[in-house]
């Protein structure tokens, strides 16, 4: 079985790959290099714009003012609490928090205009301790939703520095009871 | 510009264009979503691994373009099965190797080595080593012999991540599984490109040029994955 039916001549094929080998290296050195690496040995980068996108932009920019705020969240036994904050799409906050003991929580976010009771779940564990950075992935209210699964009286301290625009404690709801159910529809533990 | 170089850019330049696509999106590295999924699953999960493994094939455009270069010239489907299967049978054994035998190999160099994978097939389809060297080497064996290659490349990617033990085996397979999956829906779709391209009298007239910027193509992400070694190894 040959390749081909029309066979190149040596030349051709010489001529071919080491053609292929001299396009490869011009897109290499010319376009990757540039858009990836940051380097511009040809200058094609600076000309065609493609050095900015090896420019990594690890800033961005806040909007509204930035807060911080500690707080010692008790609980009884059985008891929960909810710590909500409002923030707009993009704004993040790290946090950090510890509790005396093992707490049940959990936590989500909703969109502004969501349904009653909707709500998106990120971290729903039982720990006593959590540390991260969030960044809200839409404008609406997002916060924790701790519970007091033990039998001794918990504290939680909480600390959080960020670009949030109110915090809120909640301690009961006007229902009276938790509904809050995530994407899939189911109730969130 | 005649028509019939117009065509010939025509059908090369998708060839071009999803190289060059892929060299920005830098070589498939899974999406940092689905690395935060896989690195929290412990125990089996059949078809997230499943849908991992067929989205990694579908979206690998080396894969695809070495299987591109594999079929270019199969006119018989007895063919392309036999040659799919050798390629299957080698990805599928260092996968596993590579995975269950926690086999480290650098992902730049193994890149590179399937980057050159698509610019040798390329560069045996225009006869290149029979012309030049005298004699071609057995293109089965060389399927075989990548086939191994492009699975250490897959055991790399899934290394990347912290993967836990438990269902480990269940995830592998499934993610084997998947791979294949997304190889057969792949194939389909060149070979039902490649079969309406030589019903036209344009294929074997183009067939040189294409295997040339498929050659590209290779040098490329070779070269793509080299930088990558030397900056970031």
């Amino acid at each position: 079985m040959t390749p081909t039916t029309d066979r190149p001549s040596t030349k051709s094929l010489a001529l071919a790959t080491v053609g292929a080998l001299l396009v490869a290296a011009l897109i290499v050195f010319g376009a990757v290099l540039p858009a990836e690496y940051g380097l511009d040995p040809l200058g094609t980068g600076r000309v065609l714009g493609l050095l900015a996108l090896s420019q990594v932009q690890p800033i961005t920019m806040a909007d509204s003012e930035y807060r911080t705020d500690v707080v010692d969240l008790e609980l009884a036994p059985t008891e929960w609490v909810e710590s909500s904050y409002r923030f707009e799409e993009g704004a993040g906050m790290v946090y950090s928090w510890k509790a005396t003991g093992e707490v049940s929580y959990n936590f989500h976010s909703a969109p502004d205009g969501a349904p009653v009771g909707y709500a998106e779940s990120y971290d729903a564990q039982v720990s006593d301790r959590a540390d991260g950075a969030y960044t809200a992935p839409f404008t609406g209210t997002h916060g924790w939703y701790w519970e007091n699964v033990g039998t001794e009286y918990i504290t939680i301290q909480l600390t959080t520095a960020g670009f949030y625009t109110s915090a809120h404690e909640g301690r009961s709801r006007a229902s009276g009871e938790r509904r809050l159910r995530d994407a899939r529809g189911q109730p969130l533990r | 510009m005649s028509i019939a170089r117009l065509r010939l850019v025509a059908s090369v330049l998708p060839v071009l264009a999803l190289t060059l696509v892929g060299t920005v999106v830098s070589a498939h590295p899974m999406d940092d979503q689905n690395a935060a999924f896989v690195q929290s699953i412990d125990g089996p999960a059949i078809f997230p691994f499943l849908y991992l493994g067929a989205k990694h094939m579908v979206t690998g455009y080396d894969h695809l373009l070495f299987l591109v270069g594999v079929i270019f010239f199969l006119y018989k489907i007895r063919d392309v099965v036999l040659y799919v299967s050798l390629f299957t049978v080698g990805h599928s054994l260092t996968l596993m190797w590579g995975v269950l035998g926690d086999i480290g190999a650098n992902a730049y160099v193994v890149d590179a080595i399937i980057g050159l994978s698509v610019a040798y097939k390329a560069f045996d389809n225009v006869g290149g080593f029979e012309r030049l060297f005298g004699r071609r080497p057995d293109p089965k064996g060389a399927v075989l012999v990548f086939g191994l290659f492009h699975g250490f490349g897959l055991a790399t990617k899934v290394q990347e991540f912290t993967l836990s033990e438990v269902g480990l085996i269940t995830n592998m397979l499934s993610f084997n599984v998947g791979v294949e999956v997304g190889q057969i829906l792949a194939l389909t779709m060149v070979l039902i490109g490649l079969t309406y391209w030589r019903s036209r009298t344009s294929f074997l007239r183009h067939a040189f040029a294409t295997n040339v910027v498929l050659m590209v193509a290779g040098f490329v992400l070779a070269g793509n994955q080299i930088l990558g070694y030397v900056f970031y190894s």
